[in-house]
């Protein structure tokens, strides 16, 4: 098992995708905890829109500034998933990895530890940035920028997160195992698809109790940051967040794990 | 290249009325064959009679509809250690185009519990240790199976499957491949080699399994396969040659366009002959094309995908000219 994970990371490792990832992570971090420290720190009135109010605590407003750019790193994250398993069936190299492992379940389990690791890798390198800039845009602007421990929390959920997005994104891949139709419909359906009818459904009494559990509404509720006023969500508390997030991870991943071990490889 | 040979324990194939069903196509049809530790053995037929497939299925990515197909009497699912015992090159494109060929037999020396330094024991072995830190999208076909080869062999298994190992090899390449399959066969390990052409592998294997729609044809030794030896004779008088070689104890038959065959390899003897008889000799040739036509006899009309590499060139007439022309079969 140890040696089929050491090759999913060299995997990861041995392609120029990883740096490019890591630089953008960083980068989206660093960026929207800074637009967003500053905005959140502002007086609102309301704006000449009308727009609604945004609602929060201390600890909440500096959550949500750490994870500002955890929308971008999700979705970046969603596209690693689908490439470690979508790149494989692109260039033939399945072949080789379930020759060098030929028991599936076994290199599949290994490809769900590297992407849970490499979620948390590219989680501290987000983090790396997001803190360091928001840190000192929130001291500018004369807030505390470590309320309270559950700062902590927040930093460490974000990073699982990630992790499961990923998984999130191995079972898109097997799902459609076209690379590029994987990454344009998983990235379509998670950035626009899924937010647009959860804030739809929101609006209709017989279906808004399922928004919560749209994944995109899991990953807030996890990190726990400000709500908008006046919004229909209830997000649920971050532990039950957690949890159906990762019950989405588990279910895609083993259900792609369940096609790859019946597949015919040729 | 050493000679020094370590022998390894032997690892038999055993395939056993093995079938492959996808939708109403029968790829491969109850097909039943071994193959033997410390011998070559070539796997052959037309494209598409299921040679592949049945590699397929003998490495664990295809499911068979039914029969079995074992190595060391265990399926390639259930072994232990796949990379110490089966190593294989399926297909020359399994690379990454952005990953160095090095960092592929990384990948796979990872997934085997191997060092790094047997991968590059491997690309020294098979003459890319350069070009091998280059990515793999700026391959030549040549360095493309080169570097299956080197992934094959990099748990130093006991048995190589491998797939057309020669397209795309210069004809330098072909010959390297020939005594580098030697060596390693010299060693005690089971080798199946799959071909379209029987003029690229008649030189280097020992034992054949030719199958056409999926179904066995023919298997054995080469040697039996080769039929009794014997020399083709053209003259202006068939019949009183024939009748001349009666006394000195040849059996000799008409043949095609004229030509007579006659049951013995000695040529002088056949020259002598005539000579007496006062007969012209206008050629006089050893017969080695046994194989080749038995090949298309038993293979000829039965391939599926008509109009692929089903045509050749005409088999040379002497052994030692072959390997001077084997570029030129591709």
């Amino acid at each position: 098992m140890g040696a089929a994970i050491r090759s999913e990371f060299r995997k990861i490792f041995t392609t120029r995708l990883w740096w490019g990832m890591a630089i953008g992570i960083f980068v989206a971090g660093a960026l929207f905890a800074g637009f967003f420290g500053w905005v959140l720190t502002s007086d609102q009135p309301g704006g000449p829109g009308g727009g609604p109010a945004l609602e929060g605590d201390a600890t909440q407003v500096v959550n949500s500034v750490y994870t500002a750019g955890l929308g971008v790193g999700y979705l970046l994250l969603l596209t690693m998933g689908i490439l470690q398993i979508g790149s494989e069936y692109r260039h033939k190299t399945i072949t080789a990895t379930f020759l060098a492992t030929p028991k599936r379940v076994r290199a599949m389990l290994a490809k769900v530890v590297a992407l849970l690791g490499i979620g948390g890798v590219y989680g501290l390198i987000s983090l790396l940035g997001s803190v360091a800039v928001g840190a000192i845009v929130l001291t500018l602007r004369d807030v505390d920028p470590f309320p309270s421990t559950e700062v902590l929390r927040t930093l460490a959920l974000s990073l699982l997160a990630l992790g499961l997005w990923a998984l999130i994104g191995l079972g898109v891949g097997i799902l459609i195992p076209n690379q590029v139709a994987a990454i344009l419909v998983g990235v379509g359906v998670a950035w626009i698809v899924e937010p647009l009818l959860g804030l739809g459904l929101s609006y209709v009494d017989a279906a808004k109790d399922v928004v919560p559990y749209f994944p995109s509404n899991a990953t807030n509720a996890m990190v726990n940051g400000v709500t908008q006023g006046g919004s229909q969500v209830d997000y649920l508390p971050w532990w039950a967040g957690a949890l159906v997030l990762a019950a989405y991870a588990a279910a895609l991943s083993a259900f792609g794990t369940w096609r790859t071990v019946r597949q015919d490889i040729s | 290249m050493t000679t020094t040979a370590q022998r390894t324990d032997g690892a038999r194939i055993e395939v056993r009325d093995l079938t492959k069903t996808f939708g109403s196509f029968t790829a491969v049809d109850h097909l039943s064959f071994e193959v033997e530790p410390g011998r070559i053995t070539g796997f052959l037929g037309p494209n598409g009679a299921g040679k592949t497939t049945t590699l397929r299925m003998l490495l664990g990515l295809v499911r068979p509809t039914s029969g079995t197909a074992t190595i060391d009497g265990r399926d390639y699912r259930d072994l232990e250690n796949p990379s110490a015992t089966v190593g294989s090159a399926l297909e020359s494109t399994n690379f990454h185009p952005g990953r160095s060929g090095r960092d592929h037999l990384r990948v796979l020396a990872a997934a085997g519990g191997l060092p790094d330094s047997r991968v590059d024991e491997m690309l020294e072995l098979t003459g890319i240790p350069a070009a091998a830190r280059k990515r793999a999208g700026e391959y030549s076909m040549g360095m493309r199976q080169r570097l299956g080869l080197a992934a094959a062999l990099l748990g130093d298994p006991r048995v190589l499957l491998l797939d057309e190992p020669s397209n795309g090899l210069d004809p330098e390449g072909i010959r390297w491949l020939r005594g580098f399959l030697r060596h390693l066969s010299s060693q005690g390990k089971t080798i199946l080699v799959s071909s379209h052409q029987l003029q690229e592998v008649q030189q280097t294997v020992d034992d054949v399994v030719i199958i056409a729609n999926g179904r066995l044809v023919r298997s054995g030794a080469m040697s039996d396969l080769r039929g009794a030896p014997s020399t083709i004779v053209r003259t202006s008088d068939p019949d009183r040659l024939v009748g001349a070689l009666r006394v000195a104890d040849v059996m000799a038959a008409a043949g095609d366009d004229g030509e007579l065959v006659v049951e013995t390899t000695d040529k002088r003897l056949v020259g002598d002959v005539a000579l007496r008889a006062g007969l012209p000799i206008w050629e006089l040739r050893d017969r080695k094309a046994d194989l080749e036509e038995l090949f298309f006899d038993l293979t000829e009309g039965t391939n599926r995908n008509l109009g692929d590499g089903a045509t050749s060139p005409p088999p040379p007439t002497e052994r030692d000219a072959v390997s001077g022309q084997e570029g030129a079969n591709e």
